[in-house]
């Protein structure tokens, strides 16, 4: 019998403990109850899963948003900021 | 206004990767206008980074910087130290960037738990590897653009700018479970928007 059938109140327990803390999971921030939790329910439950890997896959692709190349003019920012600071002293 | 600043009493970049922020700052609150120029120098770009994404056009951005670090100019001063320059003044220019969103008309998008998980309002891309990266960024920027602005900086803070939990949560001034609770509904809402466009990838 699969495992949410036999103890459906502790593995809705378990699946929300993983929803609410799977940015803390990614971010290796639980301690070793938390993440044993997390990875434990996981390996049952298909959907949170799934929310750790696409989690996963959004971040990484947030960092490579802020390791891109900046937009053009970007390298004027400290000469304007210098410029205006000059300008009202 | 025409400027009345005396000219740098150091060489611009006298300053580079030899001397502290904190060596710099005590320049500045002692009147040194050229050490605040090497901190501005040292800070721009990344600050200007961060407003970028909190307000909507480049132009703003750039007013939101200049207008942060004026600010900071004015209150140096009073900087005690108890946070890092950079933190201190990311919260100035967070908290710019936050009024003048605030000064604009209409109202802000709230974004249901429902809404989080719906499936990818857009189809995924094509197969090449290049476009499809190009169309990721593109979704990831609109749906960081759409977050509402409560959600949206630590976002920016936090997985784009790459700032530790506890910066991010100093700059906006709030204690680190709150920080993290907002990071991941961001997160939970930029998933839900981007989803079509994700690689397949390996287990976590």
């Amino acid at each position: 019998m699969h495992p949410m059938l036999r103890h459906p109140l502790r593995f809705g327990r378990e699946h929300r403990f993983t929803f609410e803390h799977a940015s803390q999971y990614l971010d290796d921030d639980l301690d070793e109850a938390g993440r044993e939790r997390v990875e434990h329910h996981a390996r049952l439950c298909p959907k949170c899963h799934e929310l750790l890997a696409a989690l996963h896959r959004t971040i990484s692709a947030l960092r490579e948003l802020g390791t891109g190349p900046g937009e053009p003019g970007d390298s004027d920012v400290a000469d304007g900021v210098i410029a205006r600071l000059r300008a009202g002293r | 206004m025409t400027s009345t600043l005396a000219p740098p009493r150091v060489r611009q970049d006298a300053y580079v990767g030899v001397i502290e922020d904190q060596e710099l700052v005590a320049g500045a609150q002692a009147g040194d206008e050229a050490a605040f120029e090497e901190l501005v120098r040292r800070h721009a770009d990344r600050l200007h980074a961060v407003v970028r994404r909190l307000v909507d056009t480049r132009h703003e951005a750039e007013d939101v910087t200049q207008e942060a670090f004026l600010r900071a100019w004015r209150a140096i001063g009073r900087f005690k130290g108890d946070a890092t320059f950079s933190t201190w003044l990311y919260r100035i220019g967070v908290n710019e960037a936050h009024r003048r969103r605030e000064r604009r008309p209409g109202p802000q998008r709230e974004t249901s738990l429902e809404e989080q998980l719906v499936e990818p309002r857009e189809p995924r891309p094509g197969p090449a590897l290049v476009a499809q990266q190009r169309a990721l960024h593109a979704a990831l920027e609109r749906a960081i653009a759409e977050l509402r602005p409560d959600l949206r900086t630590p976002l920016v803070l936090r997985d784009i700018q790459g700032l530790t939990t506890a910066q991010a949560a100093a700059v906006m001034e709030l204690g680190e479970a709150a920080f993290k609770s907002r990071l991941h509904r961001a997160r939970l809402t930029v998933r839900a928007a981007v989803a079509g466009y994700l690689p397949e990838a390996p287990d976590v």
